[in-house]
């Protein structure tokens, strides 16, 4: 076994002096080379846009990189007062605990409680002391006492990131890393985890990397920012920084929280909050301050955002148009699984994009499968032509060597074999993928690999409805509002898309209906602006109000 | 309570894995090396009919489980039946059983063989939790954690690989247009093996860095939370089961 660590540093719990890393066989590095310090005590927010090195990076820290996955580290990595690389991973874990991007990877495949048990066990505590801290995380994560004897591998994504969660914190370690901890948790449940993952405990210094800067901002520290070459960028406290560096994060495809936006907006006129806005709460409370002249001028700084928060396609009510899938009184359930939602009444049109909402577990991948015609209903009746869909994790459906091989498969439905080589280069040219032609599906990065399932979904033709599955999830500011736009495409080109979202923005700003799942039924169908409006609704079924909804109410008050 | 109830009630699943593994393996040991039909016969029945009544699996799965059992069975039988010559023990064996030729008879004790002894397997698999029975080796039998939590992971492979299965035939159904049949059919069966081995060598390498990242030594002290507690019924079960074969082969 190791030695005992030295005493904690006053000042920092971890620093990369230097750090580069590059994996074998490849030109580049991955990351790098980065200075950065971590401070004791401190909430360090880590931004970059996909394929950075965010998560090569935190691996270095623990020893994962190079011990377990291989890779050539330069510079010098400290944890705690020694070399990372004096200890294995499994030693650090007692010290530091790893929250991965995927949940699949921290979990184990074990039921819930013996899940969230395993690192106590490993570290040797006392039975009872493990019971009560199992308990304690179930309970502060919000995990239901039913699931305790469930195999993790039963649930839904988002119920098994809530499960990552509760492991990850009920080690109470010195030091957290977390990487996107809420990309697939419904908006309540990701409050909630925000909140707890940035309550301050004394000593417990927490580095962590996230698309959902909303709600956590501020109580974030410092924020570094790694750029797409694998350097850092920009570094310093977050309103500061997203203020002076607005350009080159948009241009990076980083995120950027709205109240940075709004302050942006508000900038062009000359309105802007003298400190830079911390969060929508500062913004707004800039905004109710404002004089008269202020007010329309700030009034006409936000006008292009709030015309980018709603749809755009102009309004058409359903009974005017085609309509594509209509189920009657169906019975969903998964493939081979029991029934889920019962009684569902519910229509799609041509041109549509219907919202699906609801909490993690509710049964929305379900109803999304049902509409699509890929699973059978138990009950009921389906009428339309089958559809196709976006499957959350996107190499379920890539069965092709490469790239091209996929987009010709899915052209093959249509036109001639001599045609496809040309069609195939149009297709992967209006994609964004054209020099990824000749890798393999599983080679492309998580906005690719979105961007190739849908590719393949819409080059044959053949499916007049869509089911997309998350499909923003893992992606960076650039790579989603690429999507938004390409998504917005399929609808004015005529098809109809069922899109399965916990992002309540982006439902404002894509759908016109929406219908809430939950309690095993469809709670409500309406216009998204009702089902926005309704926040006992939201709350019943684990949802929260957009965040650009505060805009919108003041925009409404402050028009002329 | 009477003892109706507490059989009602009972379930194979409450016993502690360690002496069920044990009943099972001894009782394994006697269908390999008791050559008689009638022996064989009684196994599948009572691993049957242990499964109907005290783990509530359906008739039908049962039947079912036994299919890829009988297949394998077949082919001992044909083998004894074609090529009798070579199996001159077994034959000699089966000249006591009541059956027509030395050759047919020996071929249907191996092919009842084959299925006594999936079946008393499938009973051990079916009752068992595979985390439990982790934990109750590396407990009462000191097996190494690093040993034990890679046996739990190759156990959790099979309804692992399951699901995945489902998840890649249903996106083969849709590109295909239409919604996946029940059972896969032999050429969709096959075409699912190498996404299947990719998907298994993935879940093993994620598991063993989830498993490295969270403190997984194999060295020092460990607390074994929830191991199975050995209770006075797993004696009664082991007791009767191990009386009940003493009977069979007296």
């Amino acid at each position: 076994m190791p030695g005992a660590l030295p005493a904690p540093d006053p000042d920092h719990v971890a620093a990369w002096r230097g750090v580069t890393v590059r994996y074998p066989h490849q030109k580049r590095d991955a990351v790098g080379p980065v200075t950065l310090e971590l401070e004791t005590g401190e909430h360090l927010l880590l931004l970059g846009p996909s394929g950075a090195g965010k998560s090569t990076l935190l691996d270095t820290l623990t020893g994962l990189v190079p011990h377990v996955i291989p890779a050539a580290v330069g510079g010098a990595v400290v944890a705690l007062g020694v070399a990372a690389g004096s200890r294995s991973p499994a030693e650090w874990a007692q010290h530091i605990a790893r929250h991965f991007q995927d949940a699949d990877q921290t979990l184990c495949g074990m039921r819930v409680d013996d899940e969230i048990a395993f690192a106590l066990e490993n570290q040797g505590l006392a039975a009872e002391t493990i019971r009560t801290r199992v308990a304690a995380a179930m309970r502060d994560v919000g995990i239901d006492e039913a699931w305790r004897g469930r195999r993790t591998t039963t649930l839904s994504g988002g119920e098994r990131q809530l499960v990552a969660l509760a492991a990850t914190l009920a080690q109470a370690s010195r030091v957290l890393l977390v990487d996107e901890p809420t990309s697939h948790l419904a908006p309540l449940a990701a409050n909630r985890l925000h909140r707890l993952l940035m309550t301050r405990q004394p000593g417990r210094s927490v580095l962590i990397v996230d698309h959902r800067l909303d709600g956590l901002i501020a109580a974030i520290d410092r924020v570094a920012v790694l750029g797409s070459d694998g350097g850092i960028v920009a570094e310093g406290p977050p309103a500061a920084l997203f203020r002076a560096h607005a350009d080159r994060l948009d241009a990076a495809g980083v995120w950027r929280p709205l109240a940075s936006h709004l302050d942006t907006a508000l900038a062009t006129r000359g309105v802007a909050p003298p400190q830079p806005p911390a969060s929508i709460d500062d913004v707004m409370g800039h905004l109710a301050g404002l004089g008269h002249a202020d007010r329309a001028m700030a009034r006409q700084a936000l006008t292009p955002l709030v015309t980018a928060a709603l749809p755009r396609a102009p309004i058409a009510g359903p009974p005017d148009r085609e309509i594509i899938v209509q189920l009657s009184a169906a019975d969903c359930a998964p493939f081979l699984g029991p029934v889920v939602l019962r009684n569902v009444d519910l229509t799609i049109a041509r041109g549509e994009i219907l919202g699906i909402l609801g909490a993690n577990g509710a049964g929305k991948s379900t109803l999304g499968l049902s509409l699509a015609g890929l699973v059978r209903l138990k009950g009921g009746a389906r009428e339309g032509k089958p559809g196709g869909v976006a499957f959350q994790n996107p190499e379920n459906q890539f069965v092709s060597g490469s790239v091209r091989e996929e987009i010709e498969a899915a052209l093959a439905v249509r036109g001639t074999e001599a045609a496809r080589p040309e069609a195939g280069d149009k297709v992967l040219a209006g994609w964004g993928l054209g020099h990824a032609a000749s890798q393999h599906p599983f080679e492309l990065s998580h906005g690719q690999k979105r961007r190739l399932a849908l590719a393949t979904l819409t080059a044959g033709g053949r499916w007049p409805l869509l089911v997309l599955d998350e499909p923003m999830a893992g992606l960076d500011a650039a790579a989603a509002a690429d999507l938004a736009l390409q998504i917005e495409a399929l609808a004015a080109s005529g098809h109809a898309l069922a899109l399965i979202t916990h992002d309540m923005d982006l439902a404002l700003r894509l759908c016109r209906r929406c219908v809430v799942v939950g309690e095993g039924t469809i709670l409500a169908d309406a216009s998204t602006a009702k089902v926005m409006a309704n926040p006992a609704l939201l709350a019943r079924a684990g949802l929260a109000p957009p965040v650009f909804k505060p805009v919108l109410d003041w925009f409404s008050e402050a028009a002329p | 309570m009477s003892l109706s109830d507490h059989l009602w009630q009972f379930r194979l699943s409450q016993l502690h894995p360690l002496p069920k593994l044990i009943v099972c393996l001894i009782w394994l040991v006697a269908a390999i090396v008791v050559f008689d039909a009638r022996f064989q016969l009684f196994t599948i029945v009572l691993a049957a009919a242990a499964l109907v009544l005290f783990n509530r699996s359906s008739l039908w799965l049962v039947l079912g489980l036994m299919i890829p059992f009988a297949l394998f069975g077949v082919g001992f039988l044909t083998t004894s039946i074609l090529f009798r010559d070579g199996s001159d023990f077994a034959g000699k064996m089966a000249a006591e059983a009541p059956f027509v030729s030395e050759g047919v008879s020996a071929g249907i004790v191996l092919f009842l063989r084959a299925i006594a002894c999936g079946m008393v397997s499938a009973l051990f698999t079916l009752t068992t939790d595979p985390g439990d029975l982790v934990k109750a080796l590396m407990k009462d039998w000191r097996l190494s954690p690093r040993i034990g939590y890679a046996l739990f992971s190759a156990l959790n492979l099979v309804p692992d690989l399951a699901s995945e299965a489902q998840q890649i035939r249903l996106a083969r159904a849709m590109k295909r247009g239409g919604s996946p049949r029940r059972i896969p059919g032999l050429i969709e069966g096959f075409s699912l093996m190498l996404p299947l081995l990719a998907f298994a060598i993935r879940r093993a390498s994620r598991a063993a860095i989830a498993m490295e990242a969270r403190g997984l030594t194999g060295q020092g002290r460990r607390t074994i939370l929830g191991a199975p507690v050995p209770a006075l019924r797993d004696a009664v079960f082991a007791g009767s089961a191990l009386a009940l074969l003493a009977c069979m082969l007296r």
